[in-house]
C-alpha cells in the first residue's frame, strides 16, 4: 500500500486554502483571517529570531560569560512593556473591533421580510439528517402547501436566505464551508443565521458538532440555482407538495409558525 | 514561614507502607508519574488508531489491527472510533497530563523545592493518588461494559451524553470516573495550595520561590476553584441518566424536559477554560526556570513573569464564553467574551518577551532539558497566536469545530505540556531516581519528537482551514474535502513517527533507572533548594530546614568567588 496517495490535487496551494468562497459575505471572514495570519506571522518570526539568533549567538561556546541582569531595568521594563502593548494594538484592538464591526453590521444583521425580498427556510437537524421547509405558495410555515426537503437545501442566487434552526434529537451544527458559518442547532431552541450566495452550483452542508455514532454522515447537499431555476424547481415542488400532502405522516409535522 | 507540621516522621518499614500507600511525597510522586505515564501510552495508541482511520479510511489497522477489531477484519469501526476520540481526550488531559505534571512534579518539586519535609497533608495526598487510582480503573472498566465506553466526546454535551444518544454504561462510568479524579484532584489541589502558604524556608518570600512552584501554586488555586464545577455538572448528568431528572433536557421533537443543553455547556466551560490553564501553567513555571538555569542567567523579569502568570490565571476564568460563540449566547456576552479573551494576549507577550530576555546574552548550555525548554517557547508561540483566529468571533464562525481548532489546542495544551513534561523529566529524573538518564538518547528523542510534533499538529491546522470538521469517521466522504487526502496522509506518518520516537524516551527511561551513572547532588550546578541534599533525597528531605537568603536565579553574579557561577538560595546574596 502506498503510504503516501500523492496527486489527488492537481494544485498543490488547494492544501492551503478554503473551500471556494460563494456567498457576500464570506470575504469579510476570509479578509480577517488573512489579517490575523499576516500579524500572527509578524510576531512568530519575531519569536524566531529572538529563539534561534539568541540559541546561536549566545551558545556557551560562542559566549562563555552571560550578561548579568534581572531584567529589572529601566530599560528593559520600557521594551517588555512596549512588546506587551504592540501585540495588544496591532493585533488584538485591531481584529476585536474588525470583527465586532462586521457582527454588527452584517451577521447580526437578520433581513427583514418587510423591507427586502428574503427567502425563510425552516430546518430541522436530526440523527443523521438534515431537514428544509419551506413555506409555499402562502408564505406560511406549518400547513398544508409547506414543502420540505431532505439533505437537499436549493436556494436561489442573490437573494437573502433567512433559517431558523433547531434540533430534534442532539445538539448539531449547520456549517457550510463555502460560505464560511456555521450555527448550532439545539433542541428547545431556535438559532438563527442568513446568506446571500452569488454562485450557481453544488456545494456541501454538513454537520459540525459530534452528534453520534453516523455523525461524519450527516450530510446535505446545497444547490444553488439561478433564480429562474429555482422559480421552476419551486413551482413545481409547490405542485408536489400538495398532491402529496398526507397529514398523517409524522415526519412532516415538524414546522412552527414563523416568528421573526 | 515554616509554621505548622514541619517535624520528621520516621520512615516507614514495611513494603505496603512504603511503596503502596505510602505518605512521601516523593513516592506519591512517582506513583503519579509512572500512572501517567502508562495512561499517556494507552491514549498516544488511541491517537494513533484515530490518525489511522483519517488518513486512510477502510484499511485495516497495520500489525495489531485484526486483534483489537476481530469483527471488522482490523478495521476501525465508526462506533469505536467515536470512543476512541471520546476517550483519546479524557485520558490525555485527564489521566496523563494531570497526573504527570501537576500529580508528579507537584508532589515532587513543591516540597523540595520551598524547603519542606513533606506536604502539609500527607494522608489527603496518599488519599489523592489512590481516588486517581480508582478513577482510572472506573475508566478503563467503562471499555468491557456491553455498549462500550462513553463516546460523545471529551466535552460530553448533552443531549448527546444523556439517554438520548447514549445509552449504556459507559457514558455513566465516564461521569462517575470524572467525578472520582475530582475529588483527587481537588484533595490535591488544596494540600499544594496549603504547603505552598505555610510550609516555605524560613526567608523565602513569595518572589523567592522558583517559578515551577509559581506554576504550580497557580494551578492548584485554579484546581480547587473549578474542579468542583465539573464535579457539579457531572452529577446533574449522572441525575439525567440515571434518575430522570431534565437538567439539560429540553422540550424538543424526541425529548421533554423543562431543562437545558446549553446549560451543561456553561457549566462545562466554566471549568473548562481554566482548565486548559490548569495544564499549560506548570510547564511555563518549569520552562521559566530551565531557561533561566541553563542559560546561566537570571530569569529575566522574574517578578514580571510570575505576575503575567497570575493575570493570566484571573483572566482564564472570564473568557470561557469563547467555546459557545456558535450557541448563538447575546450579542452582549459575546462582544463581551471576545473581549475579554483578547487581552489575555498582553500578559502572554510579556512572558515571552521574558522567555526570550532570559535567553538573550545567555551563556546557554544546549543539554535536553534546555532543548524541550526552547521547543516548547516554539510549540506555544504557534498555539497561542492560532488563539487570536479563535478567540475573534466572525472568524470562529468558519473554525469553530474543524481541525483548526484541534491542531491550535494540541499546540498549546498537548505539544507544549508534552515537551514542558519531558523537560522536567529530564531535569529532575538525577534527583528522583539518583541516576542520570542518557544524554544522546534524549537528544534523539527531542529531535525525533519536535520535529513529527509540527508534522501533526501544523498539518491539522491546514486541514482545518480547508473546511475538515472534527470527529468525523471519515473526511472523504465530503468531495471538497478529498484535496486533502495528501495532507491527512503526511499527519498520519508524522504521528507514527513521533511515536515511535517515544519508545527511545521508554527504553532510555528504564535503562537509566537501572543502569544509569550515578546522580551528583547537583549535576546541572543550579542554586535551587532541592540541589542543596543529596540525590535522592532521604526520606525526611532536609535533615534541617534551609533557611532562604536569595532568590532562585542568582547566575552568573561577577563577584562570586566560590568558584561556582551560580548561588544556593541558602547563600547571602553577594552583590554585584
Amino acid at each position: 500500500m502506498n503510504l503516501l496517495t500523492m496527486g489527488v490535487s492537481a494544485n498543490w496551494l488547494d492544501y492551503f486554502r478554503p473551500p471556494e468562497n460563494i456567498s457576500t459575505t464570506a470575504h469579510l471572514i476570509d479578509d480577517l483571517f488573512n489579517y490575523t495570519t499576516l500579524m500572527v506571522t509578524f510576531y512568530f518570526i519575531l519569536v524566531c529570531i529572538g529563539l534561534f539568533g539568541f540559541s546561536y549567538f549566545y551558545s556557551s561556546k560562542r559566549n562563555k560569560t552571560p550578561y548579568y541582569t534581572y531584567g529589572n531595568k529601566k530599560k528593559h521594563l520600557i521594551v517588555t512593556a512596549f512588546i506587551g502593548a504592540a501585540v495588544f494594538l496591532s493585533i488584538d484592538l485591531n481584529i476585536t473591533r474588525i470583527a465586532n464591526n462586521d457582527l454588527v453590521n452584517t451577521f447580526w444583521k437578520f433581513p427583514n421580510a418587510k423591507n427586502e425580498k428574503v427567502l425563510k427556510v425552516e430546518v430541522m437537524a436530526q440523527q443523521w439528517m438534515w431537514s428544509f421547509r419551506y413555506a409555499g405558495q402562502d408564505g406560511e410555515f406549518g400547513t398544508s402547501d409547506d414543502i420540505v426537503t431532505n439533505n437537499d437545501l436549493r436556494v436561489p442566487v442573490n437573494t437573502k436566505v433567512l433559517f431558523h434552526l433547531t434540533a430534534k434529537d442532539v445538539i448539531h451544527s449547520f456549517f457550510v464551508p463555502n460560505v464560511r458559518l456555521k450555527v448550532d442547532t439545539i433542541p428547545g431552541r431556535i438559532t438563527r443565521v442568513w446568506w446571500e450566495v452569488t454562485k450557481p452550483g453544488k456545494y456541501d452542508i454538513a454537520c459540525a458538532e459530534m452528534c453520534g455514532t453516523h455523525h461524519y454522515l450527516m450530510k446535505a447537499a446545497l444547490t444553488v440555482y439561478t433564480e429562474e431555476d429555482f422559480n421552476k424547481w419551486l413551482a413545481s415542488s409547490t405542485l408536489l407538495a400538495a398532491n402529496t400532502h398526507d397529514p398523517q405522516d409524522s415526519n412532516l409535522a415538524w414546522g412552527w409558525k414563523w416568528e421573526d | 514561614m515554616s509554621g505548622g507540621y514541619n517535624e520528621i516522621h520516621p520512615e516507614p518499614t514495611t513494603f505496603w507502607s512504603k511503596y503502596i500507600f505510602s505518605f512521601d511525597h516523593k513516592v506519591i510522586a512517582k506513583q503519579f508519574l509512572w500512572y501517567g505515564i502508562f495512561f499517556l501510552g494507552v491514549g498516544g495508541l488511541m491517537a494513533l488508531l484515530i490518525r489511522w482511520t483519517l488518513a486512510y479510511p477502510g484499511v485495516p489497522f497495520p500489525v495489531i489491527g485484526n486483534l483489537l477489531f476481530p469483527g471488522s477484519n482490523g478495521i476501525v469501526p465508526p462506533d469505536t472510533y467515536a470512543m476512541l476520540f471520546t476517550l483519546h481526550g479524557t485520558i490525555m488531559i485527564f489521566y496523563a497530563i494531570t497526573p504527570i505534571l501537576i500529580g508528579a512534579f507537584g508532589n515532587y518539586c513543591i516540597p523540595l523545592m520551598i524547603g519542606a519535609r513533606d506536604m502539609a497533608f500527607p494522608l489527603l495526598n496518599m488519599l489523592s493518588f489512590w481516588f486517581a487510582f480508582l478513577s482510572g480503573v472506573v475508566l478503563l472498566i467503562s471499555f468491557v461494559t456491553p455498549l462500550g465506553a462513553a463516546a460523545g466526546g471529551w466535552t460530553s454535551y448533552p443531549t448527546l451524553s444523556t439517554l438520548i444518544g447514549s445509552p449504556g454504561a459507559g457514558q455513566t462510568l465516564w461521569c462517575v470516573a470524572i467525578f472520582l479524579f475530582g475529588i483527587s484532584s481537588t484533595m490535591g489541589a488544596v494540600n499544594y495550595v496549603t504547603t505552598v502558604i505555610t510550609l516555605r524556608a524560613p526567608g523565602m518570600g513569595y518572589f523567592d520561590m522558583p517559578l515551577t512552584i509559581w506554576g504550580l501554586w497557580l494551578t492548584a488555586i485554579l484546581n480547587a476553584i473549578f474542579v468542583p464545577v465539573l464535579g457539579a455538572g457531572v452529577i446533574l448528568l449522572i441525575l439525567d441518566r440515571i434518575m430522570g431528572t431534565t437538567f439539560f433536557l429540553a422540550g424538543a421533537s424526541a425529548t421533554s424536559g423543562s431543562g437545558d443543553p446549553v446549560l451543561f455547556q456553561h457549566v462545562f466551560w466554566i471549568f473548562g477554560h481554566p482548565e486548559v490553564y490548569i495544564l499549560i501553567l506548570p510547564a511555563w513555571g518549569i520552562v521559566s526556570d530551565l531557561l533561566s538555569f541553563f542559560s546561566r542567567k537570571p530569569a529575566f523579569g522574574a517578578k514580571a513573569t510570575a505576575l503575567s502568570m497570575t493575570s493570566i490565571s484571573i483572566l482564564s476564568t472570564l473568557v470561557y464564553g469563547h467555546h459557545m460563540f456558535t450557541t448563538q449566547m447575546s450579542p452582549l456576552l459575546t462582544q463581551s467574551f471576545m473581549t475579554l479573551t483578547m487581552t489575555i494576549s498582553i500578559p502572554s507577550a510579556i512572558f515571552f518577551a521574558n522567555w526570550l530576555g532570559t535567553i538573550w546574552r545567555g551563556s546557554i548550555r544546549f543539554d535536553s532539558p534546555m532543548l524541550f525548554s526552547l521547543g516548547v517557547v516554539f510549540v506555544f508561540g504557534l498555539g497561542g497566536l492560532t488563539g487570536l483566529h479563535l478567540g475573534t468571533t466572525t472568524t470562529d464562525l468558519y473554525l469553530h469545530d474543524t481541525y483548526f481548532v484541534v491542531g491550535h489546542f494540541h499546540y498549546t495544551m498537548a505539544a507544549s505540556v508534552l515537551l514542558g513534561g519531558f523537560a522536567g523529566t529530564y531535569f529532575w529524573f538525577p534527583k528522583m531516581f539518583g541516576r542520570m538518564m542518557n544524554e544522546t538518547l534524549a537528544k534523539i528523542h527531542f529531535w525525533g519528537t519536535m520535529i513529527p510534533l509540527n508534522g501533526i499538529f501544523f498539518g491539522m491546522l491546514l486541514v482545518g482551514y480547508g473546511g475538515m470538521h472534527r470527529r468525523i469517521y471519515n473526511p472523504f466522504i465530503y468531495e471538497s474535502l478529498q484535496r486533502l487526502i495528501p495532507v491527512n496522509n503526511i499527519i498520519t506518518i508524522s504521528a507514527i513517527l513521533m511515536g515511535a520516537f517515544q519508545l527511545v524516551f521508554v527504553y532510555n527511561f528504564i535503562l537509566s533507572l537501572r543502569k544509569g551513572a550515578k546522580a551528583e547532588q547537583n549535576p546541572w550546578q543550579v542554586g535551587t533548594l532541592e540541589w542543596t541534599i543529596p540525590s535522592p533525597p532521604p526520606h525526611h528531605n532536609y535533615d534541617e530546614i534551609p533557611v532562604v537568603k536569595c532568590g532562585p536565579h542568582e547566575f552568573g553574579n561577577p563577584n562570586l568567588k566560590t568558584g561556582r557561577d551560580f548561588q544556593y538560595q541558602t547563600e547571602e546574596l553577594v552583590q554585584a
